[in-house]
């Protein structure tokens, strides 16, 4: 499904983000990123979504070189990539229902397909009575939720998402975990970054670490230090 | 399509609606430019047809001397009718020349005068009117000529000052042009920043760059839209309310072709401008 080969990254003030980054991902597959600050986690997200272009080496999703799209192409790759932020990202003028219905209206979904799919969604992540309340008036768990259902309501291929529980208490993380896992249950490939030690290692998916723009690990089954290993 | 075109709808009028004191001055300042452009069209149509009916119309008058004798006056006008660029002439006596004066001049002067003060007249008008200058330098200096008039020379003024208006006016219509452009470039970028969390969603979500940009584009269209529209309306109502010589009015056809030109430089400053706002602000 993601394939990056010999994938290099360097910002204009010289940081180098990624180095030589080499790595399969299957369809259906639930992999953590994981690394500290710096560590070109977010890089390697924002070059799935084309927000940024590799200097070396290519990226191919489900077959395609993304580095050959044409501009205009890019925002039907989108279309296939869900994304999930830890603040959320949520318009504070919307209710929940709408905010959802957003991201198929933006691009071109009939009102038909709208009022069939976002209920439908909102179900999915625990959410139906919620669907009038705006942003604000909900917790962080929940608002979390509906970002999920957001980047999931299009049925994409692939669900990124960068720290979703970074601004969450643990039983709120947990939540979102096993709805992260039920999304991933229907054949989409998640790709989490996360510093939360401990999500990464009840779960026991595969892990990628990165180090200052290296990987240094990837772990079938894997936990969260590397040192821990040794220990099991 | 039709789910595109209800949201691109709806987003335009909130945004205008959301921003309406700069709609509102962007409108404005659209109008007043638009319409000094429309008034220096007008001005010029109605100067190019009012000197063409005084050209059709054009009078050699050939002033006598008061004191001109018999003799004189007989021998200028066997010369007048032996000249093949006159086509014919009115003799106007002292007294018919007196008649005339005292209805032109006002009160004060009008009473001094006398009837032997008073000049008599040959009024002629030329084969071809631009001739009316030739009857002129041929007959300056024949003896018992006071003056020969040609009204050439005030046409030719009314249209030097005519020029000049019409010089000022495109000039001040330029500056306004320009700021009103401006003005609509930065109703654009206020309505882009308040929405930046949507543009950000819409982008994550996979919306099409068009799918964005359209709305602000719409918005700035109809934005110059409505000044020229406001132009158009101010222009049409002045010429036909004040009270203009009659030469000076225009066919309807003329108006309405000086008002297409106005509405459609309403509608290019509009897309202009938002155009340069979204190329400059809307990062897609």
């Amino acid at each position: 499904m993601i394939r990056f080969e010999n994938v290099s990254k360097t910002y204009k003030n010289g940081t180098s983000a990624l180095k030589d980054i080499t790595l399969d991902i299957d369809k259906g597959e639930f992999v953590f990123l994981v690394g500290a600050s710096g560590s070109g986690k977010t890089t390697f997200l924002r070059l799935l979504l084309r927000e940024e272009l590799p200097d070396r080496g290519r990226i191919l999703e489900a077959g395609r070189d993304i580095g050959d799209l044409p501009k205009w192409r890019v925002p039907y790759l989108r279309r296939n990539i869900g994304c999930v932020f830890q603040d959320f990202r949520l318009l504070p003028n919307k209710s929940v229902f709408e905010n959802v219905a957003f991201a198929l209206e933006v691009i071109g979904r009939p009102r038909s397909t709208v009022e069939s799919q976002v209920p439908q969604i909102l179900e999915l992540v625990g959410l139906t009575d919620k669907s009038k309340n705006l942003p604000h008036e909900l917790s962080g768990g929940e608002q979390q939720r509906v970002a999920i259902a957001r980047a999931f309501v299009n049925r994409p291929l692939i669900l990124l998402a960068d720290e979703p529980t970074g601004n969450l208490d643990p039983t709120n993380s947990e939540s979102i975990m096993a709805l992260l896992e039920r999304i991933n249950r229907t054949g989409t490939t998640v790709v989490m970054a996360t510093h939360d030690k401990g999500l990464v290692d009840r779960m026991r998916r595969r892990v990628v670490e990165l180090d200052r723009g290296e990987m240094i690990r990837d772990q079938v089954r894997g936990v969260y230090g590397i040192d821990e290993v040794g220990v099991l | 399509m039709r789910v595109y075109f209800r949201y691109a709808f709806k987003e335009t009028f909130s945004n205008l609606w959301r921003n309406r004191m700069m709609t509102v001055a962007a409108v404005l300042t659209v109008a007043v430019s638009l319409s000094l452009v429309g008034g220096a069209l007008l001005l010029k149509q109605s100067a190019a047809q009012a000197s063409f009916q005084w050209q059709q119309g054009t009078r050699v008058t050939v002033w006598m001397q008061p004191t001109a004798s018999t003799g004189e006056i007989s021998t200028i006008k066997t010369q007048l009718a032996t000249m093949p660029i006159v086509k014919d002439c009115v003799y106007f006596t002292q007294a018919q020349d007196f008649q005339e004066a005292k209805k032109l001049l006002p009160l004060p002067e009008s009473s001094v005068l006398t009837v032997a003060e008073v000049p008599s007249s040959y009024q002629c008008v030329p084969t071809v009117p631009s001739d009316a200058f030739l009857v002129r330098s041929t007959l300056s200096n024949e003896p018992g000529i006071y003056e020969v008039t040609a009204p050439n020379k005030q046409i030719r003024e009314m249209n030097k000052v005519i020029r000049v208006m019409q010089i000022i006016f495109l000039a001040l219509a330029g500056v306004l042009f320009f700021s009103a452009m401006v003005l609509i470039l930065n109703t654009i970028r206020m309505a882009i920043f308040s929405r930046r969390r949507e543009v950000s969603v819409m982008k994550l979500v996979g919306a099409t760059n068009w799918f964005i940009r359209i709305p602000y584009i719409t918005e700035g269209f109809i934005q110059g839209l409505l000044g020229s529209i406001v132009a158009v309306g101010a222009v049409t109502a002045l010429h036909t309310w004040y009270p203009l010589p009659v030469q000076f009015k225009l066919s309807t056809a003329d108006l309405l072709g000086s008002n297409a030109v106005v509405l459609i430089m309403g509608a290019v400053i509009g897309s202009v401008g938002s155009a340069i706002a979204i190329r400059r602000f809307l990062d897609v």
